[in-house]
């Protein structure tokens, strides 16, 4: 509500470079999560603003995932709160988050691989078809309306993606940089304000990375969406995101630009390890 | 060379010489096939929708017979008593999600197994203590189902070409026209439905199926109600063939043959496996049976099915494994 009350001070078309009040899409607050005794994330908090790409780092076993379980419902933290779109809540199931516009991709791959790179992305839109299901039953009237209204939007993805040559392969024969392409498709197919991606240039080659890289800059610049995203590549984390926010043994040890990080002696430590 | 003419050139000189009697044959192995398909059909609902082989579907179609047999005992009229019962399954459903399958999410199968097998045990014990152990009769006239027969007369069709004789059972072609109903809807269902894709969602990935927005809580309470609506009509349908009781649950996994024939994700699968299964046990039973004494009907279709399982182990619809190493 505050921010809301913020914002016409300066409208948003005055020039980006001028640095309106940004707004907070989500905003993390003091969150602590842990399993049994294993403390995953101990007392974080940071902010993603609108349109902005958000790198979370930190070395293996720093909570990061954990912390995106977090943002979209799989988890429950046991502390702290979450805020999205001014709403603030305790707890979230994961279709209610995918519902208020949270997508996300994960770390290894999770795609329906019996059905078809087409199918997998039209599981995306399940949220957004209201027709009635009698209508659906019997493929007429509204429905079959509908279901084109939801192939374009699919077919218009699969272009976006350059992946219409797999468009009827099951995910499963996919090779791995494709499964992970499919499986962007899929969250941008849901149409969501922000979108989390875990690891999404994991286990790719040079080539499979560079065109990674161009899909996320793309998905933001095409779709306007806000993302989150979690990578190991520190050269492709300074270079794709915006603001950079590092953890390490579930504890905050940075949060600024990425030049700033990079200077930071804690994160230095952290990723080189220091004589004890 | 004896036994080679009898297993194949006598059975089919019978069939050729009386084809009112093989009509007759086929028309029970037809009955029979589709209500196997109905069975099978719980087990591929649950199946498609996380995964796992319903141990409990055989059992859920007693309780539901049993419930609405009890119901009617216990004075409630017979329209009444199956919306109750229909109501059961549902409660049945809403707690087995609540109680089972919430608590379960992204398991092993192995472990969503032991769990309907559990259910399975509870069910019988709750049953009994309920409805107590012993045989009851269904109560088909109550419900409204057909009885009696018609018998059809085709000329030419019978021994040495005079007049043929076969016996519809009405309660049959009821059986049948009601079966084919709720094969077809589901089937509908399945393919056509943003709750079927979200059903196959479901079963592929369960994490995956919850980041794009799909409740596993829903879609488990609506197939096991599903599953628990199928489970009313077999146990109508076959308790109004013989009586009901416990021993019904034997034959839910005749199910089991039409699920590896057909293959676990198929509804098309199902309806075809059921056929085979129904319409071969019946032709091996009559035309070959009696050449080992008979009695092979119990064990005709696991054969059949294994023959199956070795050219196609996916079966004969079921979705290619696709597992890369």
């Amino acid at each position: 509500m505050n921010v809301a009350a913020v914002r016409p001070i300066q409208p948003p078309e005055a020039s980006p470079a001028a640095a309106p009040a940004p707004e907070v899409l989500l905003d993390v607050r003091n969150v602590s999560l842990s399993f049994g005794g294993v403390k995953a994330i101990s007392n974080v908090s940071f902010d993603i603003h609108r349109g902005e790409i958000r790198a979370i780092i930190g070395p293996n076993g720093a909570g990061k995932t954990s912390m995106l379980n977090v943002v979209n419902g799989y988890y429950k933290p046991q502390e702290g709160e979450i805020t999205f779109r001014g709403k603030t809540r305790r707890r979230m199931r994961p279709h209610e988050a995918a519902a208020q516009g949270i997508a996300r991709t994960f770390q290894n791959v999770a795609l329906f691989k019996g059905m078809t790179t087409l199918d997998n992305i039209m599981s995306g839109r399940s949220l957004k078809m209201r027709r009635g299901f009698f209508w659906q039953l019997l493929h007429y009237g509204p429905a079959r309306a509908e279901e084109i209204e939801h192939r374009r939007k699919v077919e218009e993805i699969i272009d976006f993606l350059e992946i219409e040559h797999i468009r009827k392969t099951p995910a499963g024969r996919l090779p791995y940089g494709l499964q992970k392409r499919v499986e962007l498709g899929r969250a941008l197919a849901m149409e969501p304000d922000l979108l989390l991606l875990d690891e999404p240039m994991a286990g790719m080659n040079v080539e499979e990375k560079e065109d990674m890289c161009r899909f996320v800059l793309d998905v933001r610049e095409h779709f306007g969406t806000t993302i989150a995203l979690i990578e190991h590549d520190m050269g492709v984390v300074m270079d794709l995101s915006d603001r950079v926010v590092v953890l390490d043994h579930g504890v905050r040890i940075a949060d600024g630009k990425p030049e700033e990080v990079r200077r930071n002696q804690d994160v230095i430590d952290a990723y080189l390890g220091v004589a004890h | 060379m004896d036994i080679l003419h009898q297993v194949l050139i006598d059975p089919f000189v019978q069939m050729g010489s009386q084809p009112d009697f093989l009509i007759q044959v086929l028309w029970e192995g037809f009955v029979g096939g589709v209500l196997y398909a109905l069975i099978a059909l719980g087990f591929v609902l649950i199946f498609k929708a996380s995964g796992v082989f319903n141990f409990a579907q055989g059992i859920m179609v007693v309780f539901a017979a049993l419930s609405l047999v009890g119901l009617h005992e216990a004075g409630v009229p017979g329209w009444l008593a199956l919306i109750l019962t229909i109501a059961v399954m549902g409660v049945l459903a809403l707690a087995v999600e609540g109680l089972i399958m919430r608590h379960l999410v992204n398991q092993p199968d192995i472990i969503l197994l032991m769990a309907t097998i559990g259910l399975t045990f509870f069910l019988i014990g709750f049953g009994e203590f309920i409805f107590g152990g012993e045989p009851k009769v269904m109560i088909t006239g109550e419900l409204g189902l057909p009885t009696g027969s018609t018998a059809f007369e085709p000329p030419g069709l019978g021994r040495d070409g005079g007049p043929g004789l076969v016996i519809l059972q009405h309660i049959d072609i009821a059986a049948a026209v009601i079966a084919i109903l709720m094969v077809a809807t589901l089937a509908l269902f399945f393919n056509r439905t943003r709750i079927g894709r979200a059903l196959r969602a479901v079963a592929d990935d369960h994490q995956a199926a919850l980041s794009v927005g799909i409740s596993l809580n829903q879609i488990w309470v609506i197939v096991w109600f599903a599953a628990g609506i199928v489970a009313l009509a077999t146990g109508i349908m076959w308790g109004a063939r013989s009586d009901v009781s416990f021993a019904l649950e034997i034959i839910a996994f005749k199910a089991l043959p039409v699920l590896i024939l057909g293959g676990f994700t198929s509804v098309a699968g199902a309806i075809v496996g059921g056929l085979i299964i129904g319409i071969g046990e019946k032709l091996g039973e009559i035309y070959w049976g009696p050449l080992v004494g008979g009695g092979i009907e119990s064990w005709l279709a696991y054969v059949i099915a294994l023959i199956f399982l070795l050219f196609r182990p996916q079966g004969l619809f079921g979705e290619k494994i696709i597992e890369r190493v």
